[in-house]
């Protein structure tokens, strides 16, 4: 080693050590991003599973012909915040939150760049959650238009009552505090890199993160122009008459729509990559092609989004189609790594490694199926279907969730400095493995056969009863697996285990450091070890032989 | 157009190439976890990170598989006319003499009506209960062209068995031109969510006899023992 190593960005001042305060006003008011992250990855939590109850009673609906659990509109005011309420507030935030949280440690930062934005961020994405949600207090009950919300429908003439209006509102607050949070987590992977932490030498969640922060600062201005005109038709509707603002709004919302599905799985495609290296004992494989494939794929995501109106008659089919079918280059590329980091290690199986493998062959139907749907002689009989419904739960319930449980899994004993117990957690990843699978498979069949999505119920006579049926018991082993979720976490709590530094044998920085991290990350007995590859702790313990 | 051939056709491959794609990844994981099972290995198989001739011939390999698939997904949809978003009379070049049979249908929440152009003949119904369903009449084995638009919010006309689906918008017309080479009743459905009874917005389609359409479009019923 040369005694010039590459200087990433200038060197931070590392204030003094101290304490960090325990109480509930220190959390709230705290500017360091390992309690932002955890704030945002908590609220998450909390509303994945109340947001998950939602489709549970959904799926009971649905369980048989003709049931009674929810009238229509209540039907309709569910899928609608069950949709929106995952996107928005549970799959988004856990994508820009566990980056928070990770990328500072990854890459041997003190802190968050601008620390009171990111704050302010988590505060709006919580105010954006009450908004929303507070619709089912109100009289007419929650917004009940779709998670995308296409006008004429979401404006006041067809849907009066406050539920829409709390949900725009609502939808605009969060989409602004994720967009925050995701470029201070953008800004500190550009400058606030510690010395040998090169670009080249990032992690790939980390590649993984900027990538998807890119994607963010890109699509979410939209998002929030599609609100804008939301607003403004909820105060005069007449707009709506014109059709330009309605397939006009439909481009704007799209433009959006189709980059965030990939902020909400890109993370989780980085901590997959990193637990099975960890678990597989070896350098991940294919690093530089993988970190080109995120990029490529975020610059192509942009270019997608009339994929979603194939069948509108007001859209350039070919266009779109072209450009959706190339993304089977990146994403192929992505599963070489996978595959071939698999294929050279020496494998381990906890839990963590349990829902990565997992994650490759479900996340893999998702994509196989999108293909599908990217071509359009396909799409205009599948679109708006359960076959629908099937795809974007393989790629997000089965596909990012698993991500999101291998990193939850993974990274809780650096964060908590509490270990989970691991028959309680392999039994979580094997009611999900069969639940998830039990409950999305038949949406497939049920859509090639007839059964629009978004509908109450139907008649016995449709046929539909059996799958149903399968699909609701399905979402029930869920259901158990996600109670055996937090029985996990309160077992630890209440009965703590102490965490080691480095349970798992980690490869990158934060491993390197106390668990749970001190408040700058780093300390004298924790310093930032020599980086001279992607996984530095793995060099350390090569050169001492160990590895 | 043969919307259900098409779509046969084309899914039926990706159906084929997906289960192909899907043994050998799942194979390969399954292969990986079995071999670390049996040697319980000391060492890693290869130290390699990484080997870019392949994974560049990998990247080419995957070029090659995604323009064959554009090619699939874009010459079909030429078959099916760009999904009928240009003039359709214009784009299949019909003689004059087969010009296609208009027929104008209109979704409306929570229904649809039809109506025959040049005739008084309309078709509706409430759609509250199977029986109310409106039937919509189409002459068979000619080329019939649907006008769809909608007088609130969006809805979209599919019928599942025929694989063919198109939005309905309020201040717009789309067209679907599609043939019907037998006689026979469908059932189609909304499926563009569109408030509190979509479920319920379903109607059918009924293909007949040339004769037998031009008595319906005259009479506004069909005659006695009409082909179903
Ligand atoms: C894991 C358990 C889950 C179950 C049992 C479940 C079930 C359902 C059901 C029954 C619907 C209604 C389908 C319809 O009527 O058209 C639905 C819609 C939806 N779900 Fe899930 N879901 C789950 C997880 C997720 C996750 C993790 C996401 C992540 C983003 C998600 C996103 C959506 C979206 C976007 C919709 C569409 C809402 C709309 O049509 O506006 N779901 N889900
Ligand atoms: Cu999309
Ligand atoms: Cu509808």
């Amino acid at each position: 080693m040369t005694a010039t190593e590459p200087r990433a960005t200038v060197e931070e001042p590392r204030p003094a050590p101290h304490r960090a305060r325990t109480t509930v006003l220190a959390w709230v008011t705290s500017t360091d991003h390992k309690r932002i992250g955890l704030l945002t990855l908590g609220t998450a939590v909390v509303l994945m599973i109340s947001i998950g109850g939602l489709a549970l009673t959904m799926r009971a609906q649905l369980a048989q012909p003709q049931l009674d659990v929810l009238s229509p509109d209540r039907y309709n005011q569910f899928f609608t915040m069950h949709g929106s309420g995952m996107i928005y507030l549970v799959m988004t935030p856990f994508a820009i939150g566990l980056g928070l949280y990770l990328v500072p440690l990854q890459i041997g930062a003190p802190n968050v760049a601008a620390p009171r934005t990111t704050m302010l961020g988590y505060w709006l994405y919580l105010g954006g959650a009450v908004t929303m949600l507070s619709g089912f207090a109100t009289s007419s009950g929650a917004a009940d238009h779709g998670w995308y919300a296409y006008p004429p429908l979401a404006g006041t003439r067809f849907t009066p009552g406050p539920g829409v209006d709390l949900w725009i509102a609502g939808v605009a607050l969060a989409g602004t505090g994720m967009l925050l949070m995701a470029a201070t987590v953008l800004w500190t992977a550009l400058v606030k890199r510690t010395r040998g932490m090169t670009l080249l030498r990032m992690p790939v969640f980390s590649w993984s993160v900027v990538a998807t922060n890119l994607m963010v600062i890109g699509a979410f201005p939209s998002l929030l122009v599609a609100m804008g005109i939301l607003a403004a038709g909820r105060v005069n509707p007449a707009i709506f008459s014109d059709n330009t603002w309605n397939i006009g709004y439909q481009h704007v919302f799209w433009f959006f729509g189709h980059p965030v599905v990939y902020v909400m799985f890109f993370p989780f495609v980085g901590a997959v990559a990193e637990v099975l290296a960890v678990f597989g004992g070896r350098r991940y494989f294919g690093y530089k092609i993988t970190v080109v494939s995120l990029l490529a794929f975020a610059a192509l995501s942009m270019s997608v989004w009339g994929h979603h109106m194939f069948s509108t008659g007001q859209a350039e089919n070919d266009y779109y189609s072209l450009t959706s079918i190339l993304l089977l280059v990146p994403a192929g590329l992505e599963y070489f790594g996978f595959l071939a980091t698999l294929l050279g290690g020496r494998l381990r199986f906890p839990t963590p490694m349990l829902f990565a493998v997992a994650f490759v062959p479900q996340f893999l139907i998702g994509g196989l199926t999108g293909i599908m749907i990217a071509t359009p002689a396909v799409d205009y009989q599948v679109t708006d279907s359960y076959f629908i419904v099937g795809h974007w739960h393989y790629t997000l319930a089965a596909g990012s969730l698993f991500g999101f449980f291998a990193g939850f899994y993974y990274w809780f004993p650096k964060a908590t400095g509490l270990l989970l117990r691991e028959r309680i957690a392999k039994a979580h990843f094997w009611f999900w493995l069969v639940g998830t699978n039990a409950t999305f498979l038949p949406m497939f069949w049920l859509g090639l056969h007839g059964m629009p999505r978004r509908i109450a119920s139907y008649l016995p006579q449709d046929g539909f009863g059996t799958a149903n049926l399968i699909a609701t018991l399905g979402s029930g082993l869920l259901a158990i697996g996600t109670v055996l979720f937090v029985v996990d976490v309160v077992v630890s709590i209440v009965r703590p285990r102490r965490a080691p530094d480095d349970p798992w044998g980690g490869f990158t920085l934060e491993w390197a450091t106390s668990s749970p991290p001190p408040p700058q990350n780093f300390d004298p007995a924790h310093p930032v070890p020599p980086i001279h590859s992607y996984a530095p702790l793995l060099d350390l313990r090569a050169g001492e032989g160990r590895a | 157009m043969d919307y259900r051939g098409v779509f046969d056709q084309v899914f039926g491959l990706q159906v084929w190439i997906a289960a192909g794609v899907f043994v050998l990844v799942t194979g390969l994981l399954l292969g990986a976890l079995v071999l670390n099972r049996a040697r319980r290995r000391d060492k890693l198989p290869f130290a390699a990170a990484e080997h870019n001739p392949l994974e560049i011939t990998f990247a080419v390999f995957l070029g090659g598989a995604a323009a064959f698939l554009v090619w699939l997904s874009l010459s079909n949809n030429h078959r099916l006319d760009y999904g009928d978003t240009l003039a359709v009379a214009h784009q299949t070049g019909l003689a004059p003499g087969r010009q296609p049979v208009r027929v104008d249908v209109t979704a409306f929440q929570w229904c649809w009506s039809a109506a025959y152009p040049g005739s008084t003949t309309t078709v509706s119904g409430s759609c509250a209960t199977p029986a109310a369903r409106p039937v919509i009449v189409v002459p068979q084995g000619v080329p019939v062209e649907f006008a769809l638009t909608s007088r609130d919010v969006v809805h979209a006309f599919w019928v599942p068995d025929l694989a063919v689906k198109r939005d309905a918008y309020p201040d717009h017309v789309n067209t679907l031109l599609m043939t019907f080479p037998e006689t026979g009743q469908w059932l189609g459905r909304c499926s563009e969510y569109c408030g509190t009874y979509h479920k319920d917005m379903d109607f059918y389609v009924r293909a007949v006899p040339p004769a037998q359409y031009q008595a319906f479009v005259q009479t506004g019923a069909l005659p006695a023992g009409a082909a179903t």
